[in-house]
C-alpha cells in the first residue's frame, strides 16, 4: 500500500505555491528523464481561502481518491478523528492575510503547524512534515516550531526551491570550502524573496570548512544607504560583478543593446529601490543578499574562496512561469526532496537552515524597520552541518 | 560615480592586461541587417561591448575595424555603432573587408546571413545570400593572396550545393571556418554530454518554431549529440519528412520511438495547452495530449549510412523549449534540454559569440564545419521531402563524414 499524504494549504490557485507542490503530487512531474508519478495517495485537503480563482474543487474532481476537508484536523484524520497519514504537506503561502507594521504578510503557518501538532498529540503519533518556504514571520514562533518538531521527533522539511533548483553552471560548493565572503543578486520583495536569496547563498556557503556557526549580526541597506554601502565596498564589489555576470535576464541600461553590463551610475537608474543584507556569521565569514529590482530576475551566487583564493560563482536557476515558461519546474526537486522525506522519515537537508534563513529575514525586516540599524542576531548563533551529499537537481 | 573598470575590481583587471598584450584581431562583420535583436545585433555587439563568459563580463581581444549590411531597414544601428564604436560602414562587401582599401585589411570575418527583407523558394526556404556573402569574401582573399578565418552564422546556405562549395573552398584555401546555431553550445539541463564513441541505439530531438528557421536549430542540436556516437560521423543515407496523421503513426507504430520522445518531452518546461490554462504538470505523451495540441507536427527522420536512426520533431504548440533523448547501449536512456535563455539578453548567444572569438584568436575552429554542413544538407532534403508528398529520398550526396572534437 502506498503510503498516504495529506495537504494544508492557505490557497490553491494557479500559480500558487500550493498549486505548484500539490500538483506534483497528484499529476506527477518530469523527473531524471522520464514522466514521474510519486508513489503516494495524497488522500485529504485542507484549503484555508476558497476565492473565484481556486482550483482546489477541480483537482479533487479529477483526482477523486482525494478528498477536501473543511479543517485541518479533518484533513490529517480523513475525518476519523485520529490521524490517518503517513505524511503532511503543508503550504502556508499565498492567501489574502493581514499585514504587520513591518510589512510581513502574517501567513497562518505557526496557527496551522499547531492544529497539525495538536493532531499528532492527540493521536499519539507523528508523521513527516513539510513547510514550504520559512517556518513562520516572527521568529518565536519559528522557533517554537523547530523545538515542537525536535521535541516530538518527528522529520521535518522546510524552505525554498532554489536550494535544491538547476544551477548554471551546475557547480556545488566543495565541501569544507574556506568561504571567505558571498554574495547573492537577486529580486523580488522583503518578506517574499529575500528569503529566497538568503536560502540560496545558505544552501552554498552551510558546506564550508567547519560547518555552519549561525550569525552575530545583520545590517540592511536601502535605496540611498544602498548606493553608499556599495560604494564604500560594504559587499565586494567583484563578488556582485561575478554574480550578476551569471545572470540571463540583466537589464540592458542602453536601448538597442540587449545585453549590456551598466556602470554603476546607470545601475542606479535602473534600480529604483535596492534592499541589501549584509550579516556577519560566528566565523567571520560575511555574506550580502541584494535585491536589485529592475537590475535582474534571476538568483546569482558568487562567494571568494581562500587556499586556493579564487571567486566562484552559479546561477541558481528558476524557470520561471511569468513568460520564460508555462511550469514552475523548479518545484521538481522540491517535490522529490518531499518524497525523500516522506520515504525515509527524514529531511534530506538539515531544518536548521531554514531555521536560520527564517531568523535572517525578520532581521532583515527589523532593520529595514528601524531605518537600517544593525541587528546584533544572538538568537542566531545556530549550528548545524549539512550532509556531504548534494541535494540540487543534476540529472 | 563608478567608471565600469572601477565596477570591474581588481579580480578582472588581471586576464584583462594579460589579453592586452596581443594585438587585437581585426574583424569585418559582413551582415545582412543590424537591427535591435536581429543576430547581426546580438552577435555582433559582444565583439564591441563583451558579454558575460565563465562568471565575468569578458572583453574580446578583438577590434571591429569595419561593417557590410545589405540592407538597411527602420531601426538600423550600423551607422550608430560604427560611430560609437569607430568603425565605418562600407558600401560593398569588398570595401569592408579590405576596410576602404585594395587588399585584405582584416583577421577574421564574421558573416551573418539572418534576418532581413528576402524572397523564399517552393520549399519554404528563406533566400539569404549566404554563399554569395562568402564567395565575395573568398574573391577578396584570393586577390590578396591571404585567408583568414570564417565564422558564418547558422546553416552555411539553403542550398546543400552551396553550402558544400563553401566548405571545399575553405578546405582548398586553407582558412579554418565555423557555422552554425547556438543551441550546440549554450547550457543543457542537465549538464551532460554525450560519451565519445557512446554505442547510441536511437535518438529524437523535440523543438518547435517551424521551418526553415527554427528546424536547423532543432537539427543541429541532435547532430552535435549523435555525432559523437561510435565511430564518428558517417554521412546521412537518406532522409524522410512526415507531417499530419503520418507523424502520430509513425509514433504509435514505434518507428519513432515513444520511450525517447517521452525522455526528451519530461525535460520541457515549456508545455502548453493545460499547463496555460491552469498551470498544472502535464504529461504529454498521455492519450491524445500531443494530437489535441500540435495541429501541424512534423517528424524530420534521418537514416544514417552507419545504420543509425534519429528523428527531429517540430511539435508547434506542445511546447517551447529543445529537448533530446537518446538510447545508450550500457547507459540507458540519455536526455537534456537545451536551454535558450530569455529575450531580449539571449544569453546563449554569447556561449556561441565565445567560439567564434575562440576560431578568431587562434585560428583553429573549435569544431567542425561539416557538422554544419551535414545539417545543412539534412535540412534542404527534409524540406524535398515534403514537397515530394513525404517520400523517402535517398541522399548520396550527404555522405560527409567526420570525428566531432
Amino acid at each position: 500500500m502506498p503510503k498516504k499524504l495529506a495537504a494544508v494549504v492557505t490557497v490553491y490557485r494557479k500559480y500558487s505555491h500550493a498549486q505548484h507542490i500539490v500538483d506534483r503530487f497528484l499529476d506527477g512531474y518530469g523527473w531524471n528523464g522520464e514522466y514521474h508519478h510519486p508513489p503516494f495517495d495524497l488522500v485529504g485537503l485542507y484549503v484555508d481561502q476558497v476565492g473565484a480563482d481556486d482550483l482546489s474543487r477541480e483537482r479533487a474532481q479529477r483526482h477523486p481518491s482525494m478528498t477536501i476537508y473543511p479543517t485541518i484536523e479533518g484533513a490529517l484524520t480523513l475525518g476519523s478523528g485520529k490521524l490517518a497519514v503517513d505524511g503532511v504537506i503543508f503550504v502556508g503561502e499565498h492567501g489574502t492575510y493581514p499585514k504587520t507594521e513591518k510589512g510581513q504578510v502574517q501567513y497562518p503557518r505557526y496557527q496551522f503547524f499547531n492544529q497539525i501538532v495538536e493532531v499528532y498529540r492527540k493521536s499519539g503519533r507523528s508523521v513527516p512534515l513539510f513547510n514550504d518556504k520559512h517556518l513562520s514571520w516572527n521568529w518565536q514562533w519559528a522557533k517554537e516550531m523547530y523545538d515542537t518538531a525536535r521535541s516530538m521527533n518527528f522529520g521535518f522539511m522546510a524552505g525554498s526551491s532554489l536550494p535544491v533548483t538547476w544551477r548554471i553552471p551546475q557547480w556545488e560548493m566543495p565541501l569544507g570550502a574556506n568561504v571567505r565572503e558571498a554574495v547573492c543578486v537577486c529580486y523580488g520583495g522583503v518578506d517574499s524573496y529575500d528569503f529566497h536569496g538568503l536560502e540560496s547563498i545558505q544552501c552554498l556557503v552551510e558546506r564550508r570548512k567547519g560547518g555552519e556557526t549561525g550569525v552575530k549580526w545583520l545590517q540592511a541597506f536601502r535605496g540611498d544607504s544602498f548606493w553608499k554601502a556599495l560604494a564604500d565596498g560594504v559587499w565586494p564589489r567583484d563578488l556582485t560583478q561575478a554574480a550578476l555576470c551569471r545572470s540571463h535576464t540583466l537589464t540592458s541600461p542602453r536601448e538597442g543593446f540587449n545585453d549590456m553590463m551598466p556602470n554603476g551610475e546607470q545601475m542606479k537608474q535602473l534600480v529604483k529601490d535596492p534592499v541589501a543584507y549584509t550579516y556577519e556569521h560566528h566565523d567571520g565569514l560575511r555574506c550580502s543578499m541584494l535585491l536589485m529590482n529592475g537590475l535582474v530576475k534571476d538568483f546569482n551566487f558568487a562567494a571568494r574562496l581562500d587556499n586556493p583564493s579564487r571567486v566562484v560563482s552559479t546561477q541558481l536557476y528558476l524557470p520561471m512561469p511569468d513568460g520564460r515558461t508555462t511550469l514552475a519546474n523548479f518545484f521538481s526537486p522540491l517535490a522529490n526532496n518531499m518524497e525523500r522525506l516522506y520515504t525515509t522519515g527524514k529531511s534530506p537537508y538539515p531544518i536548521e537552515r531554514t531555521l536560520l534563513t527564517t531568523g535572517l529575514t525578520a532581521a532583515g525586516v527589523d532593520s529595514l524597520y528601524a531605518g537600517g540599524t544593525r541587528q546584533e542576531t544572538p538568537h542566531l548563533a545556530i549550528r548545524y552541518q549539512t550532509p556531504k551529499e548534494s541535494t540540487f537537481e543534476r540529472s | 560615480m563608478l567608471t565600469r573598470r572601477e565596477f570591474l575590481g581588481s579580480a578582472a583587471a588581471l586576464p584583462l592586461a594579460l589579453s592586452l598584450q596581443r594585438p587585437p584581431v581585426r574583424v569585418a562583420i559582413v551582415t545582412t541587417i543590424y537591427k535591435y535583436l536581429s543576430h547581426g545585433q546580438h552577435i555582433g555587439d559582444r565583439f564591441l561591448i563583451g558579454y558575460p563568459f565563465d562568471g565575468a563580463w569578458h572583453q574580446p581581444n578583438v577590434k571591429v575595424v569595419s561593417l557590410y549590411v545589405d540592407q538597411k531597414p527602420e531601426g538600423d544601428l550600423s551607422v550608430e555603432r560604427a560611430k560609437e564604436f569607430g568603425f565605418k560602414v562600407y558600401p560593398s562587401i569588398a570595401e569592408a573587408l579590405c576596410c576602404g582599401g585594395k587588399t585584405l585589411a582584416c583577421d577574421a570575418v564574421l558573416i551573418v546571413g539572418e534576418h532581413g527583407d528576402y524572397p523564399s523558394n517552393d520549399k519554404g526556404q528563406k533566400l539569404y545570400p549566404r554563399y554569395e556573402f562568402f564567395e565575395q569574401c573568398v574573391a577578396v582573399f584570393k586577390a590578396s593572396g591571404r585567408s583568414v578565418p570564417v565564422y558564418n552564422d547558422k546553416h552555411l546556405s539553403y542550398s546543400f550545393e552551396k553550402a558544400r562549395t563553401m566548405v571545399r573552398t575553405a578546405h582548398e584555401m586553407g582558412f579554418p571556418m565555423l557555422g552554425g546555431s547556438s543551441l550546440p553550445v549554450t547550457w543543457r539541463l542537465p549538464q551532460v554530454e554525450m560519451p565519445h564513441g557512446a554505442d547510441i541505439e536511437n535518438a529524437v530531438m523535440v523543438g518547435e518554431g517551424g521551418s526553415d528557421a527554427m528546424d536547423f536549430h532543432a537539427l543541429e542540436g541532435l547532430q552535435c549529440m549523435v555525432e559523437r556516437r561510435r565511430g564518428g560521423e558517417t554521412g546521412v543515407r537518406a532522409v524522410q519528412l512526415l507531417t499530419g496523421d503520418a507523424v502520430w503513426k509513425a509514433i504509435d507504430s514505434g518507428k519513432i520511438s515513444k520511450k525517447l520522445l517521452s525522455s526528451a518531452l519530461s525535460r520541457s518546461d515549456t508545455p502548453l495547452g493545460l499547463s496555460e490554462l491552469d498551470g498544472r504538470v502535464q504529461d504529454l505523451m498521455a492519450d491524445g495530449v500531443l494530437p489535441g495540441l500540435v495541429k501541424n507536427p512534423a517528424a524530420y527522420l534521418i537514416e544514417y549510412r552507419d545504420g543509425f536512426r534519429a528523428a527531429m520533431l517540430m511539435l508547434d504548440g506542445a511546447l517551447k523549449d529543445f529537448n533530446f533523448a537518446a538510447q545508450v547501449r550500457g547507459v540507458g536512456v540519455f536526455s537534456t534540454q537545451f536551454l535558450l535563455t530569455p529575450i531580449p539578453n539571449v544569453t546563449y548567444s554569447a556561449c556561441l559569440v565565445q567560439k567564434i572569438e575562440d576560431m578568431f584568436t587562434t585560428g583553429r575552429a573549435p569544431y567542425p564545419i561539416e557538422r554544419t554542413l551535414l545539417t545543412s544538407g539534412m535540412l534542404e532534403s527534409c524540406l524535398d521531402s515534403k514537397l515530394q508528398n513525404s517520400a523517402r529520398l535517398e541522399t548520396p550526396a550527404l555522405s560527409v563524414a567526420y570525428h566531432p572534437v
